[in-house]
């Protein structure tokens, strides 16, 4: 499984913290953002970064590795 | 609250996130006690403003991504120290509910001499707005509302 979780404005628009989502082997980044997207339309407007295993990763084409905790976020507006 | 050992004392870690308010005092005597070599500390300090985008704002909430905020802040503090040659720094972040007029952010940058010192701090509080997965919500008498873009 993939731990999904969400913060902040993103959380508030999908209306939940975390979610858990079935590996599948293969998986890139890019096919969990298109999943997500596809059930969370509005909160996937704000999306700008990802982070897995929470460390932030810019290659979408990078694989998903089963276990995985992946958070797509907004843009940070700590400070 | 994270904390460390220091030569037998409890000393606050000096990077970390907490819900209390800071004492910037107390933050820069942690730094001064980290080298007698220091010639100069620059720090900032970011409060709640009461007031943004043409509303009064009573308390900003703020969420966290906290393993990674820790895990980012400890990256800005070790790539801060090396690109200017600090001699120590404290970085500081409240989460949870901030009341208006509240201190939020703490940074503080020590080198031998005020150049590095002042540029590192600036550097610093750029990086962190960047780099690190913290969010806040503005609560107005009329509403709450994420903040999605900072100027």
């Amino acid at each position: 499984m993939i731990k999904v979780m969400f913060f902040g404005p993103v959380a508030e628009r999908v209306g939940a913290n975390a979610l858990q989502v079935e590996f599948r082997k293969g998986m890139r980044l890019d096919d969990l953002h298109q999943q997500m997207k596809g059930l969370y339309p509005a909160a996937f407007e704000i999306v700008c970064f990802t982070a897995v295993n929470g460390e932030h990763v810019r290659d979408v084409q990078s694989p998903v590795a089963d276990n995985s905790e992946v958070v797509f976020m907004s843009k940070f507006s700590g400070g | 609250m994270a904390r460390h050992q220091i030569e037998g004392h409890t000393a606050k870690a000096a990077v970390r996130i907490q819900q209390e308010d800071f004492s910037q005092d107390e933050e820069i005597r942690a730094l001064r006690s980290s080298s007698t070599r220091m010639g100069g500390i620059a720090t900032f300090i970011g409060c709640a403003r009461d007031f943004s985008e043409g509303r009064s704002v009573s308390k900003i909430s703020f969420d966290a991504y906290g393993s990674m905020v820790e895990a980012e802040m400890k990256k800005l503090h070790a790539e801060a120290i090396a690109k200017f040659n600090l001699l120590d720094a404290r970085i500081v972040h409240r989460i949870g509910v901030v009341d208006a007029g509240e201190q939020i952010v703490f940074i503080a940058a020590g080198a031998e001499h005020r150049a590095p010192a002042l540029q590192a701090c600036q550097w610093l509080i750029d990086e962190l707005k960047q780099r690190v997965p913290i969010w806040k919500k503005e609560i107005t008498p009329e509403g709450e509302a994420w903040v999605t873009s900072h100027p």
